[in-house]
């Protein structure tokens, strides 16, 4: 009789002291989760994000319109270079069309693969404290332009904006920067060339592993497929070179 | 009614040693989480630096607009303009790696194997920096290349090329500039060599790098 009541007893601590440690465990966690949280520490700090986004959507501005004198006075060129035929030679203007076609800065048109990549759902990209996992990310374009250059694609863009060899894809926050403009999901990634080579490396597990994992794990939405009838728009950005020379050898 | 018991010091201790080891457990959590993830393989810059790069940007766009003036007016001239179509074809011919280059820049030396997403990621900070030409062990990065493939070794292939280590990146361009946007606290290098403990990377500016053209 007084073994049984001593064996109760010592379920009974038993129980107490379970609920004690899953309580602590609990608290800590929230603890680590409150101590890691930033508190905004500026004042005013709606007027300094309204200002912030103000700068940053005139500088977005100023380069729309940039980049449109930039395109007419391209063509202003090819036209005016046309019209001096005879005194260029045709072959001339031969060659430097193609050398246009090879950096970019020609439209093309043709069959390719489009995809369509955007963010998990109900994760909110514009607050800038979300760090997660569910958003596309700028290394995610990076590697699937990556791997479609690897399929040999001959023309790439993203949501309209030219990639070629030089162009950045940074960001900033949770803002993503091609060709340093502002670029927001969804995100169509647009591809010339061989469309069966172009399919197999996306959808090479090798190639996109990270990327794959998110698709299946955390809802990032993505879809990829062969269209007939793509145009890539020409590059519209800067092309200056301040650094490089010919080198004619020692 | 029930009188609720008081807790034993056993109790009391148990609580603390569960706190501490929740704190521990989120904390490894966290860190886990951060490890590898593609998050970490950008910048977790603000958006003054977004400003910043939107500024510098529209600046080099407006170089280019007086340089197309230029280049315009040489167009409308019948006598400038056969070279005016010449200057055009080497500037291309320049971007397109058909000619022997040379200039100022920085040479970068991975020493051991990394994964193709690390180069990946080297020459797009090269070229977010400035870079006006990017080789990778002597091959040039044109429109023309291919991207970085990795083969069943685990080797990496660009251009049909297997690249061996040491990795040798080379970059044109405005030298402290390029090896400022590679070497800043919490840059691609640090990144790249905190996440794979070890790593030996070498960044030196050059005052001549010189790159052959595309084969």
């Amino acid at each position: 009789m007084r073994n049984e009541e001593t064996n109760n007893q010592r379920v009974r601590d038993l129980r107490v002291s379970v609920v004690f440690v899953v309580t602590g465990i609990f608290i800590g966690a929230l603890l680590t989760v409150q101590i890691k949280s930033s508190i905004p520490t500026a004042t005013f700090l709606s007027d300094q994000l309204k200002v912030q986004k103000e700068l940053v959507d005139s500088y977005l501005d100023e380069q729309g319109l940039l980049k449109t004198k930039i395109v007419s006075l391209r063509d202003k060129i090819e036209v005016a270079q046309e019209k001096a035929k005879q005194y260029v030679q045709t072959a001339n203007l031969d060659t430097l069309n193609s050398l246009k076609e090879e950096v970019g800065l020609k439209s093309v048109r043709g069959i390719g693969v489009s995809i369509v990549l955007s963010d998990g759902l109900f994760v909110d990209r514009k607050n800038p404290d979300v760090i997660n996992q569910s958003l596309v990310h700028a290394a995610d374009l990076r590697d699937i332009i990556n791997a479609l250059r690897s399929g040999n694609a001959s023309a790439i863009a993203i949501n309209d904006q030219r990639i070629i060899a030089s162009t950045p894809i940074t960001s900033v926050g949770n803002t993503i920067l091609v060709n340093n403009y502002n670029l927001l999901p969804p995100f169509t990634i647009s591809a010339i060339g061989d469309t069966s080579l172009m399919m197999q490396r996306i959808a090479d597990p090798a190639a996109l592993p990270d990327l794959q994992k998110r698709v299946k794990d955390l809802n990032i939405q993505f879809k990829a497929e062969i269209n007939g009838g793509l145009l890539i728009p020409a590059y519209t950005g800067n092309l200056g070179l301040k650094f490089i020379s010919e080198y004619k050898g020692s | 009614m029930k009188h609720l018991r008081k807790p034993k010091k056993r109790e009391l201790s148990l609580l603390l040693t569960a706190i501490l080891l929740g704190l521990l457990i989120s904390l490894q959590a966290r860190s886990f989480q951060n490890l590898g993830d593609v998050i970490n393989r950008d910048n977790r810059a603000d958006v003054f630096r977004e400003i910043q790069i939107l500024k510098e940007t529209n600046d080099n766009l407006g170089d280019e607009i007086k340089e197309l003036e230029t280049q315009l007016e040489k167009a409308s001239n019948n006598q400038d303009a056969l070279q005016s179509v010449m200057d055009e074809i080497k500037k291309y011919e320049f971007i397109g790696g058909m000619m022997d280059v040379s200039g100022p820049g920085v040479s970068v030396i991975i020493s051991e194997k990394v994964k193709a997403l690390w180069l990946t990621d080297i020459v797009n900070e090269l070229f977010s920096a400035g870079a006006e030409a990017v080789s990778i062990n002597s091959i040039r990065l044109t429109n023309s290349t291919t991207g970085f493939d990795t083969i069943p070794s685990g080797q990496i292939m660009l251009n049909s090329v297997i690249l061996n280590v040491p990795y040798k990146i080379e970059a044109i361009g405005d030298r402290k500039v390029l090896n400022q946007a590679l070497s800043q606290p919490e840059g691609i290098l640090e990144r790249m060599q905190k996440l794979l403990d070890g790593v030996q990377v070498q960044v030196e500016e050059k005052d001549l790098i010189i790159m052959s053209k595309v084969r």
